[in-house]
């Protein structure tokens, strides 16, 4: 597939490299040379210097024979633009990235279909929907929705004395009675396992479990887990993301509080926001955390644009006895040394956006994508092709490529979360966790 | 300060009031009561005394929110002098001072009265009665400016002095325009509500100053006993109705007339008032069916019912004499009193809005202690409310205790017991009519001595202006700049 990516910020730089990865034509327009010349000597690809709406630069770009156009720059006029260029040339796909909400508010005359973008990405949008999500699950570190949200994949830590610790796989499902699961992965140490029957689960290991949303209450009342909504709180940093949590948390009828240090911001804050109560003081200042209450909050959600701010009021926070907290840092590199420090959830506003760009992107054989955080393994939905040489067999019986595990099958919108008898058809989406380098060999194994 | 363009102004305001002056005539002829040559004679000194000062004042163009201040206090005042004369010149009022009092009450949709027997008065003098309600209910100088081409420019000072509210609603971009989409929406209401009571037995006399009455929150009657005289639940209902209707923004009327349902099912003041009314006429059915006041369960729901929304919008027409109630009862529709109807309705009072934004300021207090280094900010339907303004509610308050006491004061202080002395401010303070005691629904205002009455108008017309415009006048500081009026006879 040939991709064109105008920018190369944040999200730009991301997308870049994962398309470049899987073997894509990706290339690159944006300009700064300076910036450029880094991602160029880093990663595989063309790189133009230019305005990506300009109509010259795109046709250097050698536009028209395009897949895929994805314009993420900072300035959303010109993402704006170039989109509608691109549709203008015949792209298939556009995507833009968008940031100023009064651009796509439901009632104006211009929406994205008037424009033809197929997807209007704010990233701020994506990070507070995010955030809101795992919100409601307070032991769970990642939701990710598959088949309409019908199943979903969650990622639990096991803690020092859950009952299951210490059993072998093959126990647990002699448990699982009625309930339907299966356990895809696990990440011990930095380390991902797709484990076998005979593997024993142990603490503090990342268990990641295949289930119906509707059973999902079940199952973690069998795990010994909980996933209630939080009752209270605590959000650091009033921007973008902050106030979208605020404003999503207050309908939801949570006790909010949100911290902001710049008292103008506080002054909009509070004007925009009904029950939340808005604090103006610095997210590091421990005694004002401390005599609001941060200790005995559910949630602490710190989202300032500071990483150090945000991981130190996390650990503040945790350290007092807040039940959870959510950190946004901008820099992905650091979120696997976040968990080590006992940070539940660390988020990239670049990577969740990129993900969310991704995941429509690979819209095709390959349905959806998760790109976990640290670990090396993904999701991926596939589909059983048509003559496919261990069709009408049960499960049980076809080697299913080493690394790999089939989370769950959707036969004609009803989800079947498989077992040794299961037989597969023509048609199903299989909902496969692999580590990434068995990828390649999932799909070849469906090909054959 | 330009006294030029003040004598000009009232000048104008005073052909106009001459003009409506002439309309109780028809009533005067067709019930032959003989007293069409006494509006002849005071519309003919209006508009001698009105076209004087138009003429001889040179209006200058210029006219800023000082003047607009003089203008409205000084064309209230005028426009009761001259609307008193009716009055005083038939005989029927033979104290020119009872007289006064009784077209302030009139003009600023009062209600109370120095009458023993409304029905001496004579059918046209009544509809004179109802008439200055009904022109004093949305204004007469915003009536005026809507019907005159008198103002080219700074309408909008007039037009903030008059009307009720902390905050005004412009529904067109010209101010002229506002108050004839204001004026219409009136008209169409009292059309509606005199062609009802006519269908509910009324003659077209009584419906229209009734209609003209309630829309103005009124309360004058044609009747001594007002509405409980006609018997007959049909125009109770009818009536507390448009009272209800009349205690709301016509702003908000205007935008459900020209289809915006929105504006109405979001305004916050209108679900503070509404709420306020409904829990209040609860509290009162309960009590007067636990003191057993009525024998019925069916009379303690129409008499508390009426009662309640009549006085809180402070219309003040009456079905009972609630001065026989349970204390509770009395208490709760004095207190009821100093609410009012909404900001921009013809009610008087405090405005529900003030008070709505009061209770919000206490409740911001109350969260700032709890959270030391919170920021709060006061909103009204989803929009903050500027700190100016809140500190203006603030600065009102205050100042409405300040004068509540003042004339409770002279009045109490010449040997009015305390209940009819602080009632009587109450009810003229809020325009409403009767209070308690000796001023109670079934008694009038006229055994108060007469600097108890002046201090009563005063307190009417303060009520009606909402305090500013009239203390504005007693700051010394508004006067230091008067500039003298140029005379047309004298230009060179």
């Amino acid at each position: 597939m040939r991709v064109i990516v105008v920018g190369v910020g944040e999200v730009g730089r991301h997308i870049c490299q994962q398309l470049s990865a899987e073997g894509h034509d990706v290339i690159l327009i944006d300009r700064n040379a300076d910036r450029l010349k880094r991602v160029e000597r880093d990663l595989n690809m063309l790189c133009i210097e230019g305005n990506g709406a300009s109509a010259e630069i795109l046709e250097q770009a050698n536009i028209s024979k395009a897949d895929l156009f994805i314009a993420v720059t900072d300035i959303d006029e010109v993402n704006l633009i170039a989109c509608i260029m691109a549709k203008e040339y015949g792209v298939l796909r556009r995507v833009a990235r968008v940031r100023n909400e009064e651009y796509f508010s439901g009632a104006s005359p211009l929406n994205e279909h008037q424009l033809g973008i197929d997807l209007l990405i704010n990233p701020d949008q994506v990070m507070a929907e995010e955030i809101l999500r795992i919100s409601k699950m307070s032991e769970a570190f990642e939701v990710v929705d598959f088949a309409h949200g019908e199943v979903i994949l969650v990622g639990y830590q096991v803690k020092e004395g859950n009952p299951i610790c210490n059993i072998t796989l093959a126990d647990l499902k002699d448990l699982r009675g009625l309930y339907d699961f299966v356990i895809v992965a696990i990440v011990r140490e930095g380390q991902t396992i797709v484990p076998r029957g005979s593997d024993i689960i142990q603490a503090e290991d990342r268990i990641y479990l295949v289930v119906r949303r509707t059973d999902m209450a079940a199952v973690e009342d069998l795990f010994n887990l909980w996933s209630t909504a939080p009752k209270r709180a605590f959000i650091i940093g009033g921007g973008q993301v902050g106030f979208r949590v605020a404003k999503a948390m207050e309908k939801q009828k949570v006790d909010v509080a949100l911290v902001e240090a710049d008292s103008m911001r506080c002054e909009y804050l509070a004007e925009h926001l009904n029950s939340a109560v808005v604090l103006n003081f610095d997210g590091l200042d421990a005694r004002d955390l401390l005599s609001e209450g941060v200790d005995t909050t559910d949630l602490v959600v710190a989202v300032t644009n500071e990483d150090t701010t945000n991981i130190l009021s996390s650990l503040l926070a945790k350290y007092h006895g807040a039940k959870k907290c959510i950190t946004r840092i901008s820099r992905p590199d650091f979120i696997p040394l976040l968990g080590k420090l006992g940070i539940d959830v660390a988020l990239s506003p670049r990577l969740v956006a990129a993900n969310m760009i991704l995941r429509f992107v690979r819209r095709g054989a390959i349905i959806s994508v998760a790109t976990l955080l640290g670990s090396e393994a993904e999701v991926v939905e596939l589909v059983v092709p048509e003559r496919w040489s261990h069709a009408d067999k049960p499960l049980g019986s076809i080697g299913f490529p080493e690394d790999t595990n089939l989370g769950a099958v959707v036969r004609q919108g009803k989800v079947i979360i498989p077992s040794g008898d299961t037989v597969l058809e023509t048609g199903d989406r299989l909902i496969i966790f692999s580590m990434k380098k068995a990828i390649p060999m999932v799909e070849q194994f469906l090909a054959s | 300060m330009r006294l030029g363009t003040i004598g000009a102004l009232l000048g104008w305001l005073l052909i106009f009031l001459s003009v409506a002056l002439l309309i109780p005539i028809a009533f005067s002829i067709y019930y032959d009561d003989g007293n069409w040559r006494f509006f002849v004679i005071s519309g003919a000194i209006g508009f001698l005394l009105g076209g004087g000062l138009a003429w001889s004042c040179v209006s200058e163009q210029e006219m800023g929110h000082r003047e607009g201040f003089a203008i409205v206090a000084f064309g209230w005042l005028a426009a009761a002098a001259l609307g008193a004369l009716p009055y005083y010149l038939s005989g029927a009022i033979p104290s020119y001072l009872n007289a006064y009092f009784e077209s302030m009450s009139g003009f600023t949709t009062t209600g109370a009265t120095i009458l023993e027997e409304v029905e001496t008065l004579g059918p046209s003098l009544l509809f004179w009665r109802a008439l200055t309600q009904w022109l004093g209910g949305m204004g007469i100088i915003v009536l005026s400016l809507a019907i005159m081409p008198i103002l080219g420019i700074g309408g909008m000072q007039l037009f903030q002095a008059e009307m009720p509210g902390p905050t005004k609603d412009r529904l067109a971009p010209r101010i002229q325009d506002t108050a004839r989409i204001l004026w219409s929406v009136y008209l169409i209401l009292t059309a509606v509500e005199t062609g009802l009571l006519m269908m509910a037995g009324m003659n077209f006399f009584d419906a229209i100053c009734h209609a003209f009455s309630t829309l103005a929150t009124g309360g004058f009657s044609t009747r001594t006993e007002s509405v409980a005289a006609f018997h007959n639940p049909w125009i109770d209902i009818i009536i507390i109705v448009f009272v209800i209707l009349a205690g709301i923004n016509f702003s908000l009327h205007y935008r459900l007339l020209s289809g915006n349902l929105r504006a109405f099912a979001r305004s916050e003041e209108l679900r503070f008032y509404l709420g306020m009314g409904v829990f209040a006429t609860t509290l009162v059915i309960l009590a007067n069916i636990l003191f057993g006041t009525y024998e019925s369960w069916s009379d303690s729901l129409r008499y508390s019912v009426f009662q309640v929304w009549s006085l809180m919008t402070t219309t003040g027409f009456g079905t009972a004499d609630f001065d026989k109630w349970a204390p509770i009862c009395k208490f709760t529709l004095v207190a009821l009193m100093f609410m009012g109807g909404m900001a921009g309705s013809t009610g008087g009072g405090i405005k529900q809005v003030r008070i709505l934004m009061f209770w919000k300021f206490t409740r911001m207090q109350l969260r700032k202690l709890i959270h030391t280094k919170s920021v709060d900010a006061i909103k009204l339907d989803r929009h903050k409310v500027p700190a100016e303004v809140i500190q203006s509610i603030l600065g009102y308050l205050s100042l409405y205790m300040v004068v509540f006491v003042v004339a409770t004061m002279i009045v109490t202080g010449q040997g009015t017991d305390i209940i009819t002395g602080s009632t009587a401010v109450i009810a003229t303070l809020n325009n409403i009519g009767p209070g308690l005691g000796g001023v109670g629904p079934c008694s009038n205002f006229s055994g108060l001595p007469d600097l108890s009455k002046a201090v009563l108008i005063i307190c009417m017309l303060a009520g009606r202006l909402e305090l500013y415009t009239i203390a504005v006048l007693f700051v010394p500081r508004y006067w230091k700049d008067v500039r003298y009026p140029r005379w047309r006879w004298s230009r060179s």
